[in-house]
């Protein structure tokens, strides 16, 4: 017992126990002290950390005694609470010290033999049971079980947990399987006043608990649907003790589940709360977007997720951590696939560049395309920014949306730009075209394959040639895009799934559907200039590809009409008549945004009217 | 590039541990003339080369791991292990060092002012202000710069972790606001190793940086750190089209699991609130199935004249054994384009490498420094030529040796000479050198081999068989050894299971413990013989050992003692099957003569699992590989091995009985001794002759105080069922007797003689009388009176007297117990008589309760007459003696 502290306590018949305590106390006012962010606070919160550790050494250095029991698992309890704060965490570590303290116990007891078999949570049914005999040591042990349980909720070990606090609560109300009613029935034994300095108090971790536990609970129950549920469990972590942030997450997903459950105004009350209480404006700007989204108000949508943008191109201040296990240690890792998951600036600004473009705000949306792309690829400010995480567009496709929304807002020049900014940036990677078609002559070798979004970036071209009157542009465009299309069909077969992302995001009846747009298009170039033929051909070829493609079929019908060739046509009619009159299947198909857009730009404006035209026309003669 | 030798030159000599670096962590760099160097210990050394001299050394509060150099900023980046990053201005280093320069030279001579032995004046140790450190996290492994972010790799419980910094300044607050970015590399799981005590890893993971070639990033600067520029087309390849379009670096990684995976920068900017998605972001490459040491980039194809900048077009990643692996773009059959990954294996274990501005590759291993040069020298890609080797890539790599051994360290000097290299080298004796090496592009192909150099060449594959066949021998002794091991594990788990399986009967390999006294150096000893049959089909072969626990009970005037326990271990030297082992044991009794018994003989097989084992897993070949060893000696903890218990036996009183009265004169039986072995007592007791009486306490102890006497009776009946029918032919009387020293070695005369009583002798030489009679019981049963047998223990030691009564009544219990299993039934008793023969046996057992705790803590006048009281209730309560029915 030459333990000597350099606390230098003055007390002379001061026993060690009185010194131990007092070097925890000591430890613990420094670690309180240290709380901040700089480096030296950090160093005197590490140091402290130190110092709890070797404390330790020296009290589990003795046989276990009881008088000494409850100051041991006291500096346990700090060690962990410290630890765990400072690395943000936890981890197997800290279930190894627990179980320490707890062997420790069962030493007193001499229950230590079958301990291998049992596990921790063995552990803890044996020291409960045994305790009872211990009543001085009960308050530590209910401390440490609280850690052990805001250790459980973090690991997801829900069963033990369960367990453990059916333990604590007494085997009476035993049959409650509910995780919250348990933390609000435990009854914590009141501590004593002259008991060991702690970092936490221990109903203060149990508050943390319940707040957390709430949480998790209200947001496992919103993504697996039980809505009622999860808005009460979500409304006992609001009404707990709850930071900032948090709140601000637990009021987000409040408003989630309000507009799930179809009451977007308490929904809105709710985001209200959200962005009034906290800095972190992401995620209720978001859901408030996507619930205006729902009720349809395409201003108020576009008008939050600007601001969203605005919101996130805000550096995230982050604060220092307390040294304490607050209720951020407790949930789960922020996952993507949540609802509202705010995500970073760039993929906020494609939302909204999208977003315009698909509601028709195309010179809105030409302006984003354009704020984003200068984002993305602006090197020279060494700020490093994110293309949209999956299940966003990768890069290229991003550049044919700017240029659809380009072309669509009438900027063709721009669009122009932007297709050859694509494809110089990537040339290194396009197969070497004069060489290879110089050998194809050969015959023997196959063509090389080429990703979609390569001659996706030909059709827009085209596109912009036509808008810019250059048919002739236009139409070689169109035919290199073909060329390119066709030459890929039978490599994509034997490649099967796609793997790589270049051609993943291009999916078999998208890749059908950009060529009949190809086809649509060099269609109607020939016709703007004149060769009807050449058309013909083209839309012909097109309503092969694609036989429930009906603008193909529009447009053939069009130019039949107009080469006079009666009978094609109205067979033609005839099918077209019965098509329209079955249920349009083909909604569901989901294509690129900018292929989309790109076949709007094809659509004959007039159905109903060529047709009923068509109609008189036909049958008209006939009467004669 | 036959006979390529280097021209070596030393610069200076660094204080290394004995038994020289180790290789892994020492790092250099170069900037303009400075060398930056790291040995692996805490110290960095700033070596200036136009000077020749040690310009500055700094302390570290721990081992550094790695240095990174920012060139613009003139800062250095140092990994400190269990610490975190310290940056240091190199203009103020210089500063303090000049200030430093006209003190006392003795000023630092705490070890380190030998580092400069070359009559450089020794320069200073600087500690590094704990303010310099930047990012304080003891879990980083290794980090890398690119303009001012800093990109670290850190170790988690369960997996690595990368995190983006803006790079801090020194002073700057740290870590919170600098946090760009961090994404876990979940899919690739560190080395687990005890998470309490965080041992330094073996093999650190290597970062490196690859930027695309068009990106605005500065190369010259670069190339200084670390990273590398790489043709578009690859980089396209290897890491998508979304880092193309964003010209965004790559972050390589190479782990000691051997992963090999990319990170693309720009995409790996998140906070907190939105973590990166590690299968979105992190790619995995390849995997080299043994730790990468070592990430670098070539340019292996001819540049055309006129282009300025060269980008390297090849990707090389080199594990610790030697495996490597080339990555390049190339056109398949079809004429697309696609990433070319090809394995070729180098020597190793490769302690360092490092890659050169042109297409050769330089490696290190204990016993050379090898070049090897992946340059294309065909023709570019034709597609008219249809043999065209796809990615020129060789099918073979020749490293050619330069006769440099155990190079630690590697670094490619900026200073090159024109049409050649220059290394710096950091040798595991802690030698900084430069190599020369003259690598002119006359250089033959392997086509083209001269004449004058075929000898050499043949030199060369001689001496290339050689070490090839050691090394082929080496590995044989190992594979030999481990297998051997593996056999007598196997045959360790047939004999476990055979004897852990035989729950009843007769076990495979059992153990029997015989006692019997025997005369050594003029005293009587008391041995236990412990005889090991091996009746199993299984032998006991090398690992084997025999423990035999020999257990003596507490005296009584040492209640407070434990009983002592010796453990004989013998080791077993090949038991085949059917075969029998005997060893001998001395029981006692000690030097003070007493045996106190009874005494516990436990023997239990031991199977020493670190003989068998350690052996097999610590490879003794000469190609010591570090990382062996100490994992192996971790698999197994101290005393680690197999235990199966086999068999426990009691020796007490009845056992150790010696009768010199039934001793015929032509046996050899040994006759007591007296246990006071004092010759010279020996001799005066001869001299008295036969009929004399006995000195000692003991005899006049015998002569005048009356002898304790204790008596059990059991019913005839319950013995006759003991029995059986060996009493067949002799009275019951006899046969009780004989049954009682059943397992002494005297039990022969015994039968021979049928004797009803006899006087024998215990081990300390006192008498014990055993006398067997028939008596009739009349109260105690309804029915009439019971036949019973009487057992009387008379010995005038009062102790040995306890001994043989408890030896009598545990065989007795034993009886009983069998008896009782086969279920015989008592006949019908006087409860009344019972119940009175309790109560006064429990009130005397709580007399004597109280006397004890009383003896206890009264003084020694008193505690006499306690004592005696003591013994009297204690005579008490064996004198209605113990009837069994």
């Amino acid at each position: 017992m030459s333990h000597e502290t350099p606390l230098g306590s003055s007390a002379p018949h001061a026993s060690c126990l009185d010194l131990w305590r007092e070097r925890n106390d000591q430890l613990v006012r420094q670690a309180k002290v240290a709380q901040g962010l700089s480096l030296r606070r950090q160093q005197l919160a590490q140091d402290a950390l130190e110092g709890l550790r070797e404390l330790l050494h020296c009290l589990q250095g003795l046989p276990a005694a009881v008088p000494v029991l409850p100051l041991e698992l006291i500096v346990i309890c700090n060690f962990i609470t410290l630890r765990a704060s400072l690395a943000q965490g936890f981890t197997e570590d800290q279930a190894h010290d627990i179980q320490q303290g707890l062997e420790r116990v069962l030493e007193t007891q001499e229950q230590l033999e079958p301990r291998l078999e049992r596990g921790l949570s063995g552990l803890w049914d044996s020291v409960l049971h045994s305790s009872s005999l211990l009543p001085e040591l009960l308050p530590a042990l209910h401390h440490l079980a609280a850690l052990q349980a805001a250790l459980w909720l973090s690991t997801d070990h829900l069963g033990d947990l369960t367990l453990l606090l059916q333990t604590l609560n007494g085997s009476q109300s035993g049959t409650s399987e509910d995780l919250l009613l348990l933390l609000k029935t435990w009854n914590l034994p009141a501590e004593e006043s002259d008991a060991p300095l702690t970092l936490q108090d221990a109903r203060d971790l149990r508050d943390v608990l319940l707040t957390a536990s709430a949480y998790r609970q209200g947001l496992q129950e919103l993504i697996t649907g039980r809505l009622s549920r999860a808005l009460s469990s979500l409304q006992e972590a609001a009404s707990g003790l709850c930071p900032q942030p948090v709140l601000v997450q637990v009021y987000t997903a409040l408003g989630t589940c309000l507009r799930k459950m179809g009451s977007p105004q308490k929904a809105l009350l709710y985001l209200v709360s959200a962005l009034k209480g906290g800095s972190t404006w992401g995620p209720p700007l978001l859901e408030a977007s996507r619930l205006y989204r729902q009720l349809g108000n395409t201003a108020a949508e576009l008008e939050s997720l600007e601001l969203l943008v605005e919101a996130l191109s805000i550096p995230h201040s982050s604060e220092a951590p307390q040294l304490l296990i607050e209720v951020e240690l407790l949930l789960p890792p922020p996952d993507p696939a949540l609802p509202f998951h705010s995500g970073t600036q760039s993929q906020a600004k494609y939302l909204l560049a999208s977003r315009c473009l698909q509601t028709g705000r195309a010179e809105d949306a030409a302006e984003h395309y354009l704020d984003l792309l200068a984002l993305l690829l602006d090197g020279s400010e060494p700020k490093f920014s994110p293309p949209p995480c999956p299940p966003g567009p990768c890069m290229p496709e991003m550049f044919l949306e700017a240029a659809a929304a380009l072309i669509q807002a009438g900027r063709a020049q721009d669009a122009l730009t932007v297709c050859e900014e694509l494809l110089s940036r990537m040339s290194s990677l396009l197969p070497k075209m004069p060489q290879l078609w110089g050998d194809a002559r050969k015959g023997t070798k196959e063509s090389p394959h080429c990703p979609p979004w390569v001659s996706a970036t030909y059709l827009l071209q085209g596109h912009a040639w036509v808008q810019l009157g250059a048919q002739k542009e236009a139409i070689s465009e169109f035919s290199r895009c073909l060329e390119l299309l066709f030459r890929a069909t039978h490599k994509d077969k034997e490649q099967g799934p796609a793997s790589n992302c270049d051609q993943g995001c291009t999916s078999d009846v998208a890749l059908q559907q950009l060529r009949a747009a190809a086809l649509i298009s060099r269609g109607l170039g020939w016709v703007a200039s004149g060769q009807d033929t050449k058309a013909l051909q083209d839309f012909l070829l097109s309503v092969q590809m694609c036989p429930g493609n009906q603008d193909a079929s529009f447009h053939l019908l069009q130019t039949l009409r107009r080469l006079d060739r009666r009978d094609e046509a109205t067979a033609l009619w005839w099918r077209l008549e019965a098509q329209t009159k079955l249920p349009q299947e083909n909604a569901t198909w989901s294509l690129p945004l900018y292929l989309e857009t790109c076949l709007s730009w094809i659509r004959p404006h007039d159905h109903e009217t060529l047709l009923e035209e068509f109609q008189t026309s036909l049958l008209e003669p006939r009467d004669l | 590039m036959v006979g390529l030798t280097p021209r070596v030159d030393y610069l200076a000599g660094f204080c290394c541990p004995l038994g020289g670096l180790a290789a892994g962590k020492p790092r250099m760099l170069c900037l303009g003339a400075e060398i930056f160097l790291s040995t692996g210990s805490e110290l960095v050394y700033v070596y200036d080369r136009e000077r020749g001299l040690l310009t500055a050394v700094y302390k570290f509060p721990g081992q550094v791991w790695h240095l990174e150099l920012l060139a613009l900023r003139r800062a250095l980046y140092v990994l400190c292990a269990r610490r975190g990053i310290y940056c240091l201005s190199l203009d103020q280093a210089s500063r303090s060092v000049s200030q430093d320069d006209g003190d006392d030279k003795d000023d630092g001579d705490d070890g380190d002012s030998e580092d400069s032995q070359d009559g450089e004046p020794p320069s200073s140790v600087i500690p590094v202000d704990p303010d310099a450190c930047v990012l304080p996290d003891a879990t980083l492994c290794t980090f890398t710069v690119l303009d001012d972010v800093l990109i670290t790799l850190a170790q988690g419980p369960t997996q690595w972790k990368m995190q983006l910094f803006k790079c801090p300044c020194p002073g700057e607050d740290p870590r919170p606001r600098g946090q760009i970015g961090e994404v876990e590399l979940s899919t690739c799981i560190p080395p687990a190793g005890s998470p309490r005590e965080p041992t330094a890893p073996h093999f650190l993971p290597v970062l490196c940086c690859v930027s695309p070639q068009g990106s605005r990033v500065l190369h010259s600067h670069l190339r200084g750190s670390g990273g590398f520029t790489l043709e578009e087309t690859l980089f396209g390849l290897l890491f998508g089209a979304d880092a193309s379009l964003l010209e965004s670096p790559v972050i390589l990684c190479g782990l000691p699991d051997g992963h090999l995976c990319c990170v693309v920068l720009k995409t790996l900017v998140t906070s907190r609130l939105a973590p990166g998605d590690p299968k979105a972001l992190v790619k995995i490459l390849h995997h080299l199935e043994e730790p990468v040491v070592f990430i670098g980039a070539l340019r292996t194809e001819l540049l055309a004249e006129d282009v300025e900048e060269s980008h390297s077009d090849c990707l090389v990643a080199l594990g610790h054994h030697g495996r490597t692996l080339v990555m390049k773009a190339s056109w398949d059959e079809a004429g697309n384009l696609v990433p070319v990954l090809r394995e070729y294996c180098l020597p190793g274990p490769v302690l360092c490498a490092a890659c050169g501005r042109g297409s050769c590759m330089y490696h290190s291993t204990p016993s050379d420094l090898c070049v090897v040069d992946l340059a294309w020298r065909g023709t570019p890609w034709d597609p008219t030529q249809p043999d065209g080797s796809p990615g020129g890539l060789p099918s073979l790599l020749c490293p050619t040796t330069l006769n440099v051994c155990s190079v630690v360290t590697l670094s490619v000097s900026p200073r090159a000479p024109e049409g050649g290299a220059e290394l710096l080298a950091l040798s595991a004796k802690g030698r900084l050198m430069t190599c020369r090496l003259d690598l002119n592009s006359e250089t033959p192909c392997p086509t083209r081999v001269t004449a004058a150099n075929t000898g050499q060449k043949i030199k060369e594959f001689l001496s290339g068989i050689f070490t090839v066949s050691e090394r082929v021998s080496s590995l044989k002794k190992a594979v030999d050894q481990r297998n051997k091991a593996l056999t007598c594990l196997n045959e360790a788990m047939n004999v476990s299971c055979a004897l852990l399986s035989t729950e009843e009967g007769p076990r495979p390999i059992s153990c029997t413990t015989t006692t019997s006294w025997s005369r050594l150096q003029l005293q009587d000893m008391l041995t236990a013989t412990c005889l090991l049959e091996n009746s199993s089909d299984f032998s006991l072969d090398q690992g084997w050992a025999l423990c035999v626990q020999v257990l003596t009970s507490s005296r009584a005037s040492e209640l407070d003692l434990a009983s002592s326990a010796v453990t004989y271990t013998i080791p077993v030297d090949r038991l085949g099957p059917g075969s029998r082992w005997e060893v001998t044991l001395p029981l006692g009794p000690g030097e003070d003569g007493v045996l106190d018994l009874p005494v516990t003989v436990s023997c239990t097989l031991f199977y020493s699992l670190r003989e068998v084992v350690g052996g097999a897993l610590i490879p003794s070949d000469s190609f010591n590989d570090p990382s062996l060893d100490e994992h192996s000696l971790d698999v197994l903890p101290e005393q680690e091995g197999i235990c199966l218990p086999l068999s426990k036996h009691t020796v007490d009183m009845l056992q150790c009985l010696r009768f010199p009265s039934l001793a015929t004169p032509h046996m050899q039986a040994p006759g007591p001794l007296s246990p006071a072995s004092d010759p010279v007592d020996t001799f005066l007791g001869a001299c008295l002759g036969p009929g004399s009486e006995l000195a000692g306490p003991a005899s006049l102890q015998a002569k005048y105080l009356p002898p304790s006497v204790a008596a059990i009776k059991m019913s005839v009946e319950l013995l006759r069922a003991t029995l059986g029918d060996s009493h067949s032919g002799v009275s019951l009387c006899c046969a009780t007797l004989q049954w009682l020293l059943a397992e002494n070695a005297a039990v022969d005369i015994l039968r021979a003689r049928a004797l009803s009583s006899v006087q024998g002798v215990a081990p300390d030489g006192t008498d014990v009388h055993l006398i067997v009679r028939e008596v009739v019981v009349t109260d105690l049963c309804l029915a009439g009176p019971i036949q019973a047998m009487e057992i009387q223990v008379e010995s005038s030691s009062l102790a040995n007297m306890c001994r043989a009564h408890h030896a009598v009544i545990g065989r007795m219990q034993r009886m009983v117990m069998e008896q009782a299993a086969q279920g015989s039934s008592p006949p019908d008793l006087r409860v009344q008589c019972l119940r009175q023969i309790q109560a006064n046996h429990e009130m005397l057992l709580r007399e004597v309760h109280t006397l004890r705790d009383r003896l206890c803590m009264e003084d020694e006048a008193r505690s006499r007459t306690t004592a005696e009281r003591l013994l009297q209730v204690y005579r008490q309560l064996r004198s209605p003696s113990l009837l069994l029915l």
